[in-house]
């Protein structure tokens, strides 16, 4: 093509864009809607992403890409030279106090230099970081708070705390503090470097001591590669010196740490294909709704203008100029929409995201404000654009130049309609204009449709989220007592000093309103059971190598007939928690027998309430030898002498290796009643050995201890609310080593998933509404500027006015119609498959069919139905009749 | 030789009981530098004749050759090329672009062939119209007849092989017709032009060097 014709053509077509400014309004708010739609989704969804990551981060302790930890002084000064070190901080860990009031946070007295104290959150709000040789720290307000001193520049403080297991107490001179945060797990006391190496002097610690990290150089690093290949670089640079991360072994071993909070692979973990499947679906559905409403726009602006482009035809434009004209405008109309577009679209994620993220206990407010997010959606809605009017170009391009002149919507009636003489009602008129253009009215009603199905779908989706199954996964009764550590750090394990006593029991009791209860005794001695070597190999295999693991199983103690010993989980319930668990196969009846020797093996669910049958060996019927162990007997692995008991605490200092071995013991065989599943509530709270429960009376007679993990208690609904109070404040204040949990907790965490899902679902319909709306006004609008002159003719012919409006008005009417009743047909046909699909993807999910947001929608799109056709026409008549009929 | 010439052109619409015959077998020939006019009734086919002549309209059979090109033998997008630079038309309803200049309404059909205006030959084509006070002005500021006028320059501007003229006067009063029509006869004779004319009114058609009269899709005399 010459270069020549370039500006004729571009001309015709802003000079024909310029010419319909109501047009150009039109498309450019569905241009912009389109963008709007985009960003809105992007940024809500990228920031929640992000929001999530900085969770992690929080999590994690900090936002360094990787660190090498425990080095000497000599290996930090090599490796924080290294070209891939983009930026380095430096950590040195000092001490932690653990004793009151610290027993309930986690508290660490270190040096970290400015870097790393900004990486891990420690910018103080008020005062700096503690300067050299000085006596200043700066930490907290949580830590503050928990010291009993007001933030105040130049306070003194006094800190006992352990430096590797010496106790030191120190006094500091406030220098700074920074707010609590809730989600970073590590509170810091820093001090500077210099002190750091007194205390060390003081207490007589060499770095690393014997916990191999105290004082110790631990380099946080920030990569010149990015987060893409943390792992591989830290490898990288630690060859790049000789030393390696993989074998604690083998010469030059460094540890390191990849900051987790970078890793994508959390979410892919989550992402199985039936939840791929259900957002492909709804971005595959706000694509198509953002197509439909542009494409809409063009194809009327393009009926409306063909005897323009059958005059251009006749003077000699091609097809081809006639397509370059339509995109050229559409690049127009874009520049001016998508802007738009873009900055209502981030104001709009901008103010709804920080609601969602203020819903989610795991994602820290963040708006996202990257370019790639504003890059996406400007090319989403230019690629949508360009789709768009690429049917409508084709049209203007192939019509016959003499057609265009006679041009009118849809052209003939494919066939006659007999009208069997009983005249012309306004009903078929308005039916016969739908129908003549079918592709335009298919679209309308399509894209109405579309915001009925979304809200149905957003109310279902909001509506299914089911509390009870929700609070059982995490609670199986009203109330849970138990240990601070036990409730709030599921993984740690149970001991004697965290029972719950009998005191504390009777105190509970004593607030009355309990209907049922029961205590579960926790195991505080040592026991095995006895299982093949292929079980013991499964068991133990994803914590040792394959070496390691042969040599553990050769050292490991065997049953006469030959199996292996392992440790077991093993707990006695009381009837009220036994009739907590679900039974998989057998009877629990028999559990509660008095005296039995009946057992019950335990099987892990999946997030669905699926057991896993490969998470216990034991089936029904099985005998299952527990070994209760009275006293142990200690080996040096090396020379195979018997470490007397008191011997033993130095022996592991000195880095001896050591086996204990049963020395003696009781041995109880039990028959298996009954394959159950555990409450996660009632449940060790963390996997690793084979899990049993016997019944209370049971478990006390063969262990021979009686320690309160849990006491488990339902109350009446009236007495709730004080047990609840009570609770609190006997946790924090009488005995605050003791936590609870309660449905109540359990229940607002839910409100709040549940409240941010419906926000998003909401502003998710609410978006795609105003599409579905805006593209039916445009249909009608369009419809009756393009049918002006027709519309004309029809009054100069005798229609009243009243009776246009009416005919108009049925009109929207019926596509109003036309769109609920394909909502409905569509709700009604995916309802077999939505239902179980959902329930799958989301484990606290019952599937409620519902159909009321059609019945709110309906009145709303009928008064639009109504309302446009009538404002619009009603402008029109401003304009007479014999004027409007010699527009062309 | 002819430059425009048909054989056989027949164009039908619908089929059977309803099926009209616009054209039923028009052989046509005109010489270089002719003026003629077409003349019929109101559906005797000579609207659609024309269509055929000018390729904005596709024959059921027979062919039409301009300047040497059997036209219809072209694709849509060369048909249209072709169109542009030998065929120039000027309709009853002006059809002019509404929303450029006239003197943008002039050189369009060259500028949309990529083609350079020869500003000399289309200052003179203007100045024979007498539209030179009025070439920055929209059509919707100019009377009807000075509207036809500029669709005439805008047709003869590109030097079109022929020019094809749909009852060029058909929205025009009588005096104004007159006018249009001298400027016209006077202008394609200054410039040798062959021109094609429908119309329904004798008077008009007698300014023609021949006259073409169309029944029922049929040529009655030549």
């Amino acid at each position: 093509m010459n270069i020549s014709n370039r500006g004729c053509i571009r001309r015709l077509s802003v000079r024909a864009l310029l010419a319909s400014r109501t047009r150009n309004v039109v498309a450019v708010l569905a241009i912009a809607l389109t963008a709007l739609l985009f960003t809105s989704l992007f940024t809500i969804a990228l920031s929640i992403n992000e929001g999530m990551q900085q969770n992690n981060f929080r999590q994690a302790g900090g936002f360094a890409h990787g660190s090498f930890k425990y080095l000497t002084e000599e290996e930090f000064d090599q490796l924080k030279e290294h070209p891939l070190i983009e930026a380095w901080g430096l950590r040195r860990f000092l001490g932690m106090p653990t004793g009151a009031p610290f027993h309930k946070s986690h508290v660490e007295v270190g040096y970290s230099d400015s870097s790393e104290a900004h990486w891990t959150y420690c910018d103080p709000v008020e005062g700096r970081l503690p300067a050299e040789g000085t006596q200043e720290a700066a930490t907290d307000t949580h830590v503050l708070e928990l010291l009993g001193i007001t933030p105040a520049l130049g306070a003194e403080f006094t800190l006992t705390f352990e430096v590797d297991g010496r106790e030191t107490t120190q006094t500091f001179t406030l220098c700074g503090w920074w707010e609590y945060d809730e989600a970073v797990v590590a509170n810091h006391v820093l001090i500077p470097e210099s002190r750091v190496d007194a205390i060390l002097a003081e207490v007589g610690v060499t770095p690393p001591g014997r916990d191999g990290m105290t004082g110790s150089w631990n380099l946080d690093v920030m990569l010149e590669h990015g987060a893409r290949s943390i792992s591989a670089d830290l490898d990288e640079i630690l060859a790049d010196y000789g030393c390696q991360t993989q074998d604690p072994a083998a010469p030059g071993y460094i540890a390191t740490g990849v900051n987790w909070g970078y890793t994508g692979a959390q979410l892919s973990d989550r992402l199985d294909p039936s939840v791929v499947l259900v957002i492909g679906v709804m971005l595959a559905l706000i694509l198509f709704t953002g197509y439909l409403i542009i494409y809409n726009v063009f194809q009327i602006s393009v009926a409306g203008d063909i005897r323009f482009y059958g005059l251009l035809k006749t003077i000699g434009t091609t097809p081809r100029q006639i397509r370059r004209i339509i995109r050229i405008q559409a690049l127009i109309l874009s520049a001016a929409g998508i802007p738009a577009g873009l900055a209502l679209g981030w104001l709009v994620g901008g103010v709804l995201t920080p609601f969602i993220t203020a819903q989610l206990n795991d994602v820290t407010p963040t708006v996202s404000v990257s370019p790639v997010l504003f890059g996406a959606s400007a090319l989403f809605a230019l690629g949508t654009v360009l789709i768009s009017c690429r049917r409508p170009g084709r049209l203007a391009g192939r019509v016959s130049p003499v057609e265009a002149v006679r041009y009118t919507e849809g052209g003939a009636p494919r066939r006659r309609i007999s009208r069997k003489g009983k005249g012309v009602s306004l009903f078929s008129m308005a039916w016969a204009n739908l129908g003549r253009s079918r592709g335009k009215t298919a679209i309308t009603v399509l894209s109405l449709c579309l915001a009925v199905v979304l809200l149905t779908l957003t109310v279902t989706f909001a509506a299914g989220f089911d509390m009870d199954k929700y609070t059982a996964h995490f609670t199986a009764t009203d109330f849970i007592l138990a240990d601070a550590g036990k409730l709030q750090v599921g993984s740690v394990g149970f001991n004697r000093g965290m029972a719950v006593t009998e005191e504390t029991i009777a105190a509970v009791n004593a607030q009355g309103g309990i209907t049922e209860s029961a205590r579960v005794y926790g195991q505080t001695k040592g026991m095995n059971e006895f299982i093949p070597e292929e079980r013991f190999i499964a068991n133990n295999s994803q914590w040792y190598s394959e070496e390691s693991l042969k040599w553990l199983m050769d050292h490991t103690q065997r049953s006469e007939a030959g199996l292996l010993a392992d440790g077991v989980q093993l707990c006695g319930m009381e009837p009220f928690a036994l009739d907590h668990l679900t039974v998989l196969e057998g009877d629990l009846e028999k559990l509660k027998e008095p005296g039995g020797n009946w057992i019950a093996a335990v099987y892990q669910e999946d997030d669905y309430g699926a057991p896993v049958w490969e998470s216990n060996w034991a089936k029904l019927g099985d005998t299952v030898t527990i070994r209760y162990i009275e006293e142990f007997e200690y080996w040096d692995n090396a020379t195979g002498e018997i470490i007397p008991i008191d011997q033993v605490g130095a022996a592991y200092e000195a880095g001896r290796s050591i086996t204990s071995y049963a020395k003696t013991y009781r041995d109880v065989d039990y028959t298996v009643a009954a394959l159950v599943t555990v409450p996660t509530a009632l449940s060790y709270r963390y996997y690793g050995d084979d899990s049993f429960i016997l019944n209370d009376q049971t478990f006390i007679r063969d262990s021979g201890t009686a320690d309160v993990m849990y006491y488990a208690f339902d109350t009446t609904d009236e007495a709730n609310a004080g047990m609840e109070s009570f609770l609190k404040d006997y946790t924090e204040n009488v005995n605050p080593q003791l936590d609870y949990e309660s449905k109540a907790t359990f229940a607002g965490e839910f409100a709040s998933i549940r409240g941010m899902f419906l926000l998003l679902g909401g502003a998710l319909s609410f978006i795609v509404g105003l599409v579905g709306v805006l593209n039916f006004a445009n249909a009608i609008l369009t419809g009756i500027t393009a049918r002006r002159r027709e519309l004309a003719v029809l009054q100069s012919i005798g229609m009243t006015a009243r009776q246009l409006r009416a005919m108009l008005a049925l009109e929207g009417l019926l596509y109003t119609a036309g769109a609920v009743a394909l909502a409905l047909g569509l709700i009604l046909i995916s309802a077999p498959f939505l239902g179980p699909a959902l329930n799958r993807m989301i484990w606290f999910f019952s599937y409620h069919f519902t159909l009321w947001p059609v019945g709110v929608v309906l009145p709303l799109f009928a008064v639009l139905g109504v309302g446009i056709p009538v404002l619009t026409s009603w402008a029109a008549q401003r304009t007479p009749v014999v004027e409007r009929l010699r527009q062309e | 030789m002819h430059i425009l010439q048909t054989q056989d052109l027949k164009k039908y619409y619908g089929a059977g009981d309803t099926q009209v015959k616009a054209l039923d077998g028009v052989d046509l020939a005109v010489e270089q530098g002719e003026f003629v006019a077409i003349v019929g009734t109101s559906g005797s086919g000579k609207s659609t004749l024309l269509h055929m002549l000018g390729g904005l309209d596709r024959p059921t059979s027979g062919r039409v050759t301009v300047d040497g090109q059997e036209i219809f033998s072209l694709g849509e997008e060369a048909l249209t090329i072709f169109r542009r630079r030998k065929i120039g038309f000027v309709f009853q309803a002006y059809n002019l672009v509404p929303v450029l200049s006239v003197r943008e309404n002039i050189v369009l059909p060259i500028q949309l062939d990529g083609r350079a205006v020869d500003e000399a030959f289309v200052r003179e084509v203007v100045a024979t119209l007498g539209l030179e006070k009025k070439l920055q002005s929209l059509p919707s500021q100019l009377s009807g007849g000075q509207q036809q006028r500029v669709a005439i320059a805008r047709a003869l501007a590109a030097k079109p092989a022929i020019l094809l003229a749909d009852e060029p006067t058909g929205n025009l009063d009588s005096k104004t017709s007159q006018d249009v029509l001298g400027l016209m006869k006077v202008t394609g004779q200054k410039f040798g032009q062959t021109m094609v004319m429908i119309t329904h009114n004798e008077e008009i058609a007698q300014m023609a060097d021949r006259i073409v009269r169309i029944e029922d899709g049929r040529i009655v005399t030549r």
